[in-house]
């Protein structure tokens, strides 16, 4: 589902003016694709925020541009705590896009009842799907899965016409039985080995 | 038994500067919650031992901890009432160089009430300030 952002189209560029901008509450974005020109965008930090954490990757761009465009890449301050610049590219309705959609499961698995572990493996998927039937997540039951039992990818309920991109025997979600405390048990010496030296050298032999 | 690496190219380290923040290890990528590391520092193999215990023993057959450090560096001392000179001391423990941003721990297949709990625990014995984070959204 589209969401609308309104976006300024602008002209200052680099590091000091950008972070003049993020401290006005404005996060830098860029629009490009389609063969046409890259433009520079201002988009208020609220509603970046808001696209992100719903995950939703299609956007209406309104303001001073009217176009839909996909969330190619996010960029995240070292703490992940703001976002710093978001890439958008155009698509139009028609079009198939390559994307990469977060799964999550849904339900309680069977196997946890009989004392398993649900693992999920896999937490996103590359797909190709066209723009219309874009989610902006699989939603993966996983009530079926019993203790060593596995979901592959080939098994993700995908959005009409849409294509998996990874390999469909790749495990997303399985029951295992829990490791018990797995203490590093296995006799680690007290010093580990140096490489290219002899074992019949003494610990002293380093001479330097 | 505390982590150290099973091979090494040299024995000692230098102790070098730790600037900048964390551009790599900076997210939740195996599990779904995780502690990261809000300040820079060493943390010893000892001390990342004593965590993992802790959040094992709370976690135990109903979540899986993911640890995301290791101790490659070695540090040296020198013995007590020994004389001064003689050479750097001989390694006395190992530690992992951490970044401020670096995700510690993670933890998966527990509620966030759960993961929230058990990530205080581990973050008690952490000698740097931590804080618990979320998986980043795709």
């Amino acid at each position: 589902m589209a969401v609308e952002l309104v976006a300024k189209v602008r002209r200052e560029r680099g590091t000091r003016s950008m972070r003049r901008l993020r401290g006005v509450g404005g996060i830098p974005a860029v629009l490009y694709g389609h063969g046409q020109e890259n433009v520079s965008l201002t988009i208020e930090a609220e509603q970046v925020q808001h696209v992100v954490q719903q995950g939703s990757k299609l956007v209406d761009l309104r303001g001073d541009i009217n176009e839909s465009a996909l969330v190619r890449d996010v960029q995240w301050n070292a703490f992940g705590t703001e976002v710093l610049h978001l890439d958008l590219v155009r698509v139009s309705a028609g079009e198939r896009v390559e994307i990469t959609i977060p799964i999550v499961l849904r339900g309680d698995a069977v196997g946890t009842r009989n004392g398993g572990l649900v693992e999920h493996v896999l937490h996103e998927v590359r797909i190709e799907c066209p723009v219309a039937s874009l989610p902006d997540r699989i939603e993966l039951p996983v009530q079926s899965l019993d203790l060593g039992h596995a979901l592959h990818a080939r098994e993700l309920p995908l959005p009409d016409g849409a294509r998996l991109l990874i390999d469909g025997e790749q495990v997303v979600v399985h029951c295992v039985q829990p490791v018990g405390d797995e203490e590093l048990a296995t006799a680690a010496p007290s010093e580990p080995e140096v490489i290219g030296r002899k074992a019949a050298e003494g610990e002293e032999g380093d001479g330097e | 038994m505390a982590l150290m690496p099973k091979r090494v190219k040299h024995r000692k380290s230098q102790r070098g500067r730790l600037k900048g923040n964390a551009t790599r290890g900076n997210r939740v990528v195996f599990g779904e919650f995780g502690l990261q590391a809000v300040e820079g520092g060493w943390v010893k193999a000892q001390t990342i031992e004593a965590g993992r215990i802790a959040a094992q023993q709370y976690v135990r057959g109903e979540g899986r901890l993911y640890v995301r450090v290791f101790p490659h560096k070695s540090v040296t001392s020198t013995p007590l009432e020994t004389r001064m000179g003689k050479g750097k001391g001989e390694p006395e423990y190992w530690v992992a160089v951490v970044k401020p941003g670096t995700v510690l721990f993670e933890l998966g297949g527990v509620t966030e009430e759960q993961a929230r709990v058990c990530l205080a625990r581990l973050a008690h014995k952490m000698p740097i300030r931590v804080r618990f984070v979320r998986r980043r959204p795709a």
